[in-house]
């Protein structure tokens, strides 16, 4: 496939968000006229200010392919991967790109995501097993049926694009968050995961998925469908089913934790 | 130094997009569903009071004021019932025959009941006992 000229005469404004730490009180926006192509992404136009024009913009990116999830920004106010966010769909412009909302600003567009790796970490996102098995014994196995049960939700590439949509992560300095919480979801449904009684008291807790109101916008922002919201609603129901079931003075067959 | 920006956190949220309005109707639909039940709790004790009492209150349900706010309390329970079924799908991981059940699926069978529920109501409406 051939690409389509280039129109070199085009510009689209970049209004973009300028902060630095160590001379700025406030935050600033700075606009730039930039080259407009059809097949440049907002990262693109970006990378070109950077290269032409100046050097002192700071933001993040790296695999340009929608895989890496450091790009993510707020574009026209609403999470994207900067790099799969055409400068097509906002045509005429202006086009103001601004840091993921909800998160301390380092610099220009770079956050501080301290809060979400500590949190990420609390969830412990990875396999726990009571006892492991000698590798002798061979790798645990698992059936198609069981890895589609959590594959969705281990799509997630922790871009935050669904905190930076969560009203409820913006005001509540506790609320561990859509993708934290998917992401204990993904282990917790992992046939081979036995950790689940671990991560209760955290998830099931207010700081957890209680928090959670279901305004559902984490999902709809989420450039890899991981649908963070379902993954909470589903632990929802799961803590107030066990809370019932322990109410019983028996337990149900199948029914045990 | 003044260091990093402090996140900010504003109270004007809700305006920013047409999702998070709806958020908010969806929840105050449950107000509305509430102030619905009241009106109904009012008839029942109109006929605790006697048939005076009873045609007063069905008086006063039909004048326009009561029109307009019945007509207003029923969008809001259309928000409140369509938003609880889009929930559901996302709660509840139903499989049938091993396989998950689309969320299309879910959707098609809730409002197939919710039509037929309410063509049993309407039936019950119109047929003269």
């Amino acid at each position: 496939m051939t690409s389509p000229p280039m129109t070199t005469s085009q510009t689209v404004t970049l209004e973009v968000f300028r902060y630095h730490p160590d001379t700025d009180t406030e935050p600033s926006y700075q606009s730039y006229e930039v080259p407009y192509r059809e097949e440049w992404v907002v990262l693109d136009a970006l990378n070109w200010l950077k290269d032409e024009v100046d050097g002192t913009l700071s933001y993040r990116w790296s695999c340009r392919m929608g895989v890496c999830g450091s790009c993510g920004m707020m574009v026209n106010g609403y999470p994207r991967l900067t790099c799969n966010a055409f400068l097509r769909e906002f045509l005429p412009g202006p086009i103001r790109v601004e840091p993921l909302r909800g998160f301390p600003v380092e610099r220009d567009m770079v956050t501080v995501l301290d809060d979400f790796t500590e949190k990420l970490t609390d969830v412990k996102p990875w396999i726990i097993r009571e006892v492991e098995k000698p590798v002798e014994e061979g790798e645990y196995l698992q059936s198609p049926s069981q890895l589609a049960d959590f594959k969705q939700f281990s799509m997630c590439i922790n871009c935050m694009l669904c905190y930076a949509a969560c009203p409820v992560y913006e005001h509540e300095d506790d609320f561990l968050g859509p993708a934290a919480i998917a992401l204990a979801q993904r282990y917790n449904l992992d046939s081979r995961d036995q950790g689940n009684e671990q991560r209760q008291e955290l998830i099931w807790s207010d700081e957890g998925i209680w928090d959670c109101t279901f305004v559902g916008e984490c999902s709809e922002v989420c450039p890899k469908h991981v649908d963070p919201a379902a993954a909470i609603q589903q632990a929802k129901v799961e803590a107030t089913n066990s809370f019932f079931i322990s109410l019983l003075p028996f337990t149900p067959p199948g029914m045990g934790r | 130094m003044p260091g990093p920006l402090p996140r900010t956190k504003s109270n004007a949220w809700w305006n920013r997009r047409w999702a998070y309005r709806i958020f908010l109707l969806r929840e105050f639909s449950a107000v509305a569903v509430a102030v619905y039940v009241a009106l109904l709790l009012v008839l029942v004790t109109q006929v605790r009071d006697g048939r005076g009492a009873f045609n007063d209150y069905l008086d006063l349900l039909e004048s326009p004021l009561f029109w307009i706010i019945h007509l207003v309390l029923l969008g809001f329970v259309q928000l409140h019932t369509s938003t609880w079924f889009r929930a559901v799908p996302k709660s509840m991981r139903v499989k049938l025959g091993g396989r998950p059940v689309p969320p299309e699926a879910m959707l098609f069978g809730m409002y197939l009941l919710w039509a037929g529920a309410s063509l049993v109501v309407l039936a019950a409406f119109l047929v003269d006992w």
